[in-house]
């Protein structure tokens, strides 16, 4: 955030004309808007209280696969916290690592093996956060969609309140609600 | 007593009005100060208000970058005609949504201002930070029109306008109605007290009651009037006692001096008979035993002779001198130069072989009584006449000159004079200056002069020097 601040008395004009993201500059750019959603998230979603049990426990953002956030995650978390809880960004190779974390992004590289990490990690307090087609009809929570050169998101409701997971109506009016409902039983 | 100009009344009901439509407007002023800055600060707080509902409600399209949902939650504003503008900034200081939604370059600032609120002209415009959960996300700006304030501040102003006129009606009646208990027993009193200045009635009184200060003026005026009353009833009774003492000695002294005069009337005009007897005896001595008596027996009875002659002259005098003062004046008008002119023609004689200049000024014509100036005259020429006898070349000059509305004549001779130490008693009955031996007379002229005088309403009054001559002034009113 500081190093985004800095920058931005010379950036504002240049975002100005090419908000929100040109396509010249999708790659590094998208994936900023990517890391800054994930750290919203954080604002917008309430956890059942076991999940975060005192203060002292650290909200944690997991990446499960592979990395396409480089440094802009760890950039935008750093020294920030939500409601009391310091932001922590931890990275997984195996899903079996990933029960601790709160908000767990699955990267693309675990396309193959969706169905099967949401059936593990959709069992506990996890917001489960997808860029892969469909995402979040196939059981995950929060998916980006990328529609008119903007990032939007798409948001299986059902799944969430199966994990006990509180959504902010503000962050549901921004998203598009999906899923089939027979999930939800 | 003058009209007064104005009346106590309407004094007191401008005082009162004058007063109460001070006090109401700036009671009124600072109502609507206060108001005015209260409501003030209400818009400011109920704009802040709405810029923290609308910021909560941003922070997720801000969050997530969606400025249409942001837009719409703007949009919101449309219901009040009061705002003017609405924008959000992201937390780069980006200009992210605005209402009206496609409003125009210029219409918000490009960037956002620090947080707070500010008065324009006609808006208001305020500045709020959209935070969620501690994160700063961007920022909120809000523009109001003033119009609910200005209406407000109309309002404000036609009320007092309105209750300033209604008051001020209120006030007039009310003063009115009150100043009556002031003004009335003041009216009442000054009534009493123009009727007493300008009849001398004494005995109104005010009666006027009261529990206030005009009560104690009243009953202390009444007081007043009375002790007036009271002292002049004295007055009068001592002046009517002291005119009665006066009468009663008035003519306790007239009579006196009839009895006076009669008597000395009586007495000289019976002195006569017996002197006439002397003198006449005398001479038939003098006659029939002149032969037998020596030198020197004739010469006692020629002194005898002389002596009755002389008290004969002073008896006669004396006469003169108590009839001017009994004898009726009769007043015509007496022409002064020609009267003198007689007069001088009659002293010719005694003048005879003496050198006399006469010289006479202007001399008008007076009122009197002609018989009794003209013995004034003769006596101040004769006197003029006798003293400047040892001089050689004797200089009379009569003059007159008007002075202080009277005529004073004057006599002045250029003969022995006198003493001015004795002036005071140059007009007394036989008081004289000089010897009889050196200057005949009896001593009586100029007592009889100022007697004449002084029954015309003039003085007499006299300036000299031993050796330097005197003169002699009378007035005579005009």
């Amino acid at each position: 955030m500081v190093l985004v601040r800095r920058a931005s008395g010379l950036a504002l004009l240049a975002i100005l004309l090419t908000a929100p993201f040109a396509a010249g500059a999708k790659l590094t750019h998208e994936y900023d808007l990517k890391a800054a959603f994930l750290f919203h998230f954080a604002q917008f979603v309430q956890w059942p209280p076991e999940a975060l049990p005192d203060k002292n426990t650290p909200l944690t953002i997991g990446i499960l696969g592979e990395d396409p956030f480089g440094k802009s995650l760890d950039e935008i978390v750093a020294n920030e916290s939500v409601g009391g809880h310091k932001l922590l960004v931890r990275r997984f190779q195996r899903v079996s690592q990933a029960d601790s974390c709160h908000i767990l992004f699955i990267s693309s590289s675990e396309k193959s093996r969706l169905d099967q990490v949401l059936s593990v990690v959709n069992r506990r307090s996890i917001l489960t956060v997808g860029e892969t087609k469909d995402f979040a009809q196939r059981s995950g929570m929060i998916g980006f969609v990328v529609a008119e050169k903007r990032l939007r998101l798409a948001i299986n409701l059902a799944a969430a309140n199966a994990a006990r997971l509180t959504i902010s109506s503000k962050l549901l009016r921004q998203s598009e609600i999906v899923g089939p409902v027979r999930v939800q039983e | 007593m003058k009209t007064p100009r104005t009346t106590i009344g309407r004094k007191l009901v401008t005082a009162m009005m004058l007063t109460s439509t001070a006090v109401l407007i700036l009671a009124g002023i600072v109502f609507v100060a206060h108001d005015y800055t209260s409501s003030r600060r209400a818009m400011v707080q109920a704009l802040v208000t709405r810029a923290h509902i609308l910021a909560a409600n941003s922070t997720a399209a801000l969050a997530f970058q969606n400025p249409e949902d942001a837009t719409q939650v703007l949009h919101a504003l449309g219901t009040d005609p009061t705002m003017i503008g609405a924008a959000l900034y992201d937390s780069h200081g980006q200009l992210f949504a605005t209402f009206p939604a496609r409003a125009k370059p210029g219409t918000v600032p490009a960037a956002p201002m620090a947080t707070g609120h500010h008065f324009e002209r006609s808006l208001l415009a305020i500045s709020e930070p959209v935070v969620e959960t501690g994160q700063r996300l961007g920022t909120i700006y809000l523009e109001s029109d003033l119009r609910e304030l200005n209406q407000r501040l109309h309002a404000d102003a036609i009320v007092l306008l309105l209750s300033v006129f209604g008051s001020i009606a209120v006030a007039f009646a009310l003063a009115s109605w009150l100043q009556r208990g002031i003004a009335h027993p003041i009216l009442a009193l000054a009534d009493v007290a123009r009727t007493v200045s300008e009849s001398k009635d004494y005995s109104v009184r005010s009666r006027t009651v009261g529990d206030d200060e005009v009560g104690i003026l009243s009953e202390a005026f009444d007081q007043m009037l009375g002790e007036i009353q009271r002292r002049e009833r004295e007055v009068r009774l001592l002046n009517a006692d002291l005119e009665r003492r006066v009468n009663e000695r008035t003519a306790e002294l007239e009579a006196s001096n009839k009895e006076l005069e009669a008597f000395s009337y009586s007495v000289s005009h019976d002195l006569r008979a017996p002197l006439r007897h002397v003198d006449g005896f005398v001479e038939l001595l003098t006659k029939h035993a002149s032969s037998i008596l020596d030198e020197k027996a004739r010469d006692y009875l020629t002194k005898i002779s002389a002596a009755a002659k002389r008290m004969g002259a002073l008896i006669d005098d004396l006469l003169v001198f108590s009839r001017m003062g009994r004898t009726e004046m009769r007043k015509t008008s007496v022409n002064l130069a020609s009267m003198t002119a007689d007069v001088i023609q009659e002293l010719r004689d005694d003048a005879k072989g003496r050198l006399v200049e006469w010289k006479l000024g202007e001399l008008p014509t007076v009122q009197g009584d002609p018989s009794m100036l003209r013995l004034v005259l003769v006596n101040l020429l004769a006197n003029a006449l006798k003293y400047s006898g040892p001089t050689k070349e004797a200089r009379i000059e009569v003059d007159a000159r008007a002075q202080n509305g009277e005529v004073v004549v004057s006599v002045r001779d250029n003969g022995v004079g006198f003493d001015p130490a004795y002036t005071h008693k140059l007009f007394g009955v036989f008081q004289r200056l000089h010897g009889s031996n050196e200057f005949e007379g009896t001593g009586i002229g100029l007592a009889n002069v100022r007697r004449i005088v002084s029954r015309h309403g003039g003085k007499t009054w006299a300036e000299g020097a031993l050796h330097e001559g005197a003169t002699f002034y009378f007035s005579l009113p005009r």
